[in-house]
């Protein structure tokens, strides 16, 4: 759920205490440190927890230019080498020779959306120069679609003509640098590391992956899609269109024969989710590749942003939680104290509880329980129904104690009947939310069950001990 | 009660007055009343019962209006310095007009809410909930005011090198708005609470300030990121789904009747936690709940004065006109809902033709021209209203509100120049926070 859904339910559960109710009308203020505590396990997740999480690889297919803090960066010639290849850069230099101009037939891969692979040939038009900018010399390629746009960028190209080009790197066949002119890195870059990742997993045990965004000027970014393919294990990325941070296209699809990028995995992996992950505004995603057991077969399984819903999204947690704002308040006198104590327990758990009605789960009971418990997979965390349904009840919740805490009471109608006058909207809601959900259920189920039948996991066994 | 051909007639008055000052940057309809009411008064150039009516039709022109100067007057560069709102970035994209007609629909579905709100359920239902919550509108102010530092999210900090870094980077933003929170707080303190500025400006004294806050910064940004004027497009197309408008307008209302009802909870701060509990995304989104929310936030909290059961004053143009006439009937009531919707029909009209003028001619004049016009015109109003001290207080301002944009965090944090002092004076610690500061 989202952050106000669970403060919400924190400043909801203050009003279960009357003793709390009657100061909170005094204009004593201190209650709200329960909102605070139901809210705490995304607090300290989100503003710590995951700055100081692991990271075996990081993947930034377009590095941020350190000034302007978008890409592409501006580099020198020097400071790239073959393990920028596929990132997205910038050079500034002087052209100092052209190599070849021409044009031809260009036959490439293209993959559609069940994954198909089919080979596409088309006319092309193509550039290839040297760029120089005094610390060191690149050739830089233009053909097919950038070409085209290239031409319509910088018009005649000529010897000693100072420019500013931008694209992504590429290593020739001889080990040499090129710069393919274009407006977004290659995806294959990602899709190789992911797929190491996997396999190194199946080895070691467990490998973080944190994947950057790809952030343009305007405040726009290029949106990819990362698909895990378990059956014909491969990774594969989707280089998308230009969306703003409100998620709306606002063009610059790739052209084909950069679309894709897509990597062979040699070990058997599940994705427990089943959409693809998508990378566009805000922060991009982590993802931890773990080997586990899976009906009797050695895999490795995804799990999203790994250094959440652990030991802050806990009922531990709550319970300390409990004893620390006792024995703070206590110290400091406050007379509810105790009150205080259990409302913030109160909203951490529901919070805790809340955050058990999506996907994700949490390890509930630590030390006793190791183990994410999954979620009841009623809604997406960011789904506006089960977050209004929830509000809404808290909302209703705070109205109905407020009156029946309140002599005389403002709404002069029994506290049944005031209740469910109120939570009426929840109800709606939170019954469609369960309607909804057998259908993603019921998708989940027969992708598991897809898994345990597929041939590819005996397959490994063979290929297998790795 | 004035009878309806001295209604109308006055009604429209207000409507024009608001279009024709509402769609210039930085100008608030709320500090141009307070220099219309100052430099004229009321009395002398209309009756007094009808000043209600003329502040309706100028409010809703306002709440449509002011559309233009959002999204055509409040450019960032190309290189985005600082985050752009979605109405900006239409703009850059040549689709101004477009995010004009999106929150116009906002804006419609936004008067029919409040409309159908204001005929059938704000009498029966807002009562005996505003009876039941009202003793706790602290609790709800610092609530919010503690989420709002909470949930700031972190736009750097994932590109850091090492663990520590990262932290600072996240922190840096973090840490940055709540400087912005007290800053404000302590210069909305000082100016609220000491004769800083001249007791003659007991109703305009917080003006400078939020010129200043908002305003004038604003202007200032467009002055420094001399923004690129670029063609737009004019033809009436939108990009969004029914799905989108419904939970759009659905939130938006939820956040306009928040801040409507509540005091002190501002638009954006209802917005807020309309946003995060209806769970909303999409640029088309957001333009269309910014129309709903607008309209409900500012003519809405208005029309709480016309309830007679209720009759709340929310907003400073309530306290402006309740200084002066406080409707006290039914029927001036629904005179007020009848007069909302004929000003929303003509606001709309007024708006879409504009929208339709300034997107044709937008290269005519650069907007860093028009926003050296307006800063001076800004600091004038100031001085008007307030004196020399205004000044001051507006250039103070203007640097907190630049400091927020500097941090890359939320402009809200501005108003910690009102939330900060009401707090400070609604749990009774002014006293003691005058003796802190020296002050008394």
């Amino acid at each position: 759920m989202r952050g106000f859904t669970h403060y919400i339910s924190g400043l909801a559960a203050v009003t279960f205490f009357p003793a709390l109710v009657s100061d909170l009308r005094m204009g004593i203020l201190i209650p709200v440190i329960a909102a605070a505590a139901a809210y705490f396990p995304d607090f300290v997740d989100f503003k710590f927890g995951k700055f100081f999480a692991r990271r075996d690889y990081e993947i930034d297919p377009a590095p941020w230019d350190e000034k302007k803090h978008y890409a592409p960066k501006l580099v020198k010639i020097s400071e790239l080498s073959e393990k920028n290849r596929y990132q997205f850069f910038a050079v500034r230099g002087r052209v100092e020779e052209i190599l070849a101009r021409g044009s031809g037939t260009i036959s490439y891969e293209i993959v559609d959306k069940d994954g198909t692979v089919k080979t596409v040939s088309e006319e092309y038009n193509s550039i290839v120069f040297t760029l120089t900018d005094g610390t060191g010399k690149i050739t830089v390629e233009a053909f097919g679609d950038d070409y085209r746009f290239f031409e319509d960028e910088f018009g005649e190209i000529k010897e000693g003509k100072e420019m500013l080009v931008f694209g992504y790197v590429d290593v020739g066949e001889n080990g040499s640098l090129r710069l393919i002119i274009s407006d977004a890195p290659h995806p294959q870059g990602i899709a190789e590391t992911i797929a190491k990742a996997i396999e190194e997993a199946y080895r070691e045990g467990e490998r973080i992956v944190k994947i950057h965004n790809i952030r343009l000027p305007g405040d726009v970014y290029r949106r990819f899609w990362i698909y895990l393919d378990p059956p014909k294990r491969e990774v594969r990325v989707e280089m998308g269109p230009i969306v703003t941070p409100g998620g709306v296209s606002i063009g610059g699809e790739v052209p084909e024969y950069r679309k894709y990028g897509i990597a062979k995995v040699d070990v058997p992996f599940i994705k427990t989710y089943p959409k693809p992950t998508s990378v566009d505004s805000f922060s991009g995603p982590e993802i931890a590749f773990r080997k586990t057991e899976f009906n009797g077969k050695t895999v490795v399984k995804d799990r999203f942003l790994p250094w959440h819903h652990g030991f802050s999204h806990s009922l531990t947690m709550g319970v300390i939680i409990g004893l620390i704002v006792f024995a703070l308040f206590k110290l400091i006198g406050y007379s509810h104290a105790t009150e205080l104590a259990l409302a913030s327990m109160l909203g951490q758990w529901l919070h805790v509880f809340e955050d058990q009605l999506g996907f994700m789960g949490s390890n509930l009971l630590p030390p006793i329980t190791k183990d994410v418990v999954p979620g009841f997979k009623l809604g997406e965390s960011g789904s506006g129904l089960t977050n209004f349904s929830t509000a809404w009840l808290m909302i209703a919740f705070m109205i109905w104690n407020f009156n029946r805490f309140t002599d005389p009471r403002p709404i002069p109608i029994s506290d049944a009947k005031l209740l469910l006058y109120l939570i009426w909207p929840s109800i709606i809601g939170f019954g469609i939310a369960i309607a909804r959900s057998f259908k993603l259920r019921r998708e989940i189920a027969r992708l598991m069950d897809y898994y345990t039948n597929l041939d590819a996991f005996e397959e490994l066994e063979e290929v297998g001990g790795i | 009660m004035l009878s309806l051909s001295t209604i109308l007639p006055w009604s429209l008055a207000g409507v024009l007055f608001g279009s024709l000052i509402s769609w210039i940057p930085g100008f608030h309809i709320f500090n141009i009343m307070a220099l219309l009411v100052a430099v004229f008064g009321v009395g002398e150039f209309m009756p007094v019962e009808a000043f209600p009516f003329f502040t309706v039709g100028a409010i809703v022109a306002y709440a449509y209006v002011s559309a233009i100067s959002s999204v055509y007057f409040s450019v960032a560069d190309e290189s985005a310095v600082f985050l752009l709102f979605p109405t900006q970035r239409y703009l850059l994209l040549g689709r101004g007009h477009e995010a004009v007609l999106l929150y116009l629909i906002g804006a419609v579905a936004g008067t029919l809410i409040l409309v159908l709100s204001a005929l059938f359920i704000f009498p029966r239902v807002l009562p005996p909930i505003y009876q039941a919550t009202s003793p706790y509108i602290t609790y709800f102010l610092v609530a919010i005011v503690v989420f709002m530092f909470m949930s700031e999210w972190p736009k750097e900090g994932d590109r850091g090198k090492t663990p520590g870094e990262r932290l600072w980077l996240a922190w840096r933003q973090i840490l940055g708005g709540i400087a912005v929170f007290f800053l404000s707080g302590l210069l909305g303190f000082v100016v609220m609470n000491t004769n800083l500025l001249p007791v003659t400006s007991a109703y305009t004294r917080l003006t400078p300030m939020f010129i200043g806050f908002f305003g004038m910064s604003w202007v200032l940004l467009n002055i420094l990121s001399n923004p690129p004027m670029l063609d737009q497009k004019t033809e009436d197309n939108v990009e969004s789904s029914v799905y989108n408008m419904l939970k759009a307008s659905f939130g938006g209302a939820l956040g306009g009747t928040i801040a409507a009802v509540y005091p002190i909870i501002t638009g954006g701060m209802g917005a807020l936690v309309a946003g995060h509990m209806t769970s909303q995304r999409g640029d088309d989104a957001f333009i269309i709940s910014q129309g709903v929310n607008r309209v409900i936030y500012y003519v809405g909290a208005f029309t709480l004065l016309f309830l007679p059961n209720l009759r709340l004053t929310r907003g400073a143009a309530a306290w402006l006109v309740s200084s002066v006439y406080t409707p006290k009937s039914y029927a001036e009531y629904l005179a007020a809902v009848g007069v909302i919707l004929l000003s929303a029909g003509i606001s709309f009209l007024f708006t879409y033709y504009l929208s339709k003028v300034i997107a044709r001619s937008f290269k005519v004049a650069h907007i860093r021209k028009l926003s050296y016009v307006v800063a001076v015109t800004l600091v004038v109003i100031s001085y008007l209203l307030t004196g020399w001290m205004g000044v001051v207080v507006l250039f103070i301002s203007t640097a907190i509100g630049m400091m927020a944009a500097a941090f890359n965090t939320r402009r809200s944090y501005c108003l910690g120049g009102l939330i900060l002092p009401v707090l400070i004076s609604m749990t009774g610690n002014t006293g003691a926070f005058m003796h802190l500061l020296g002050l008394g």
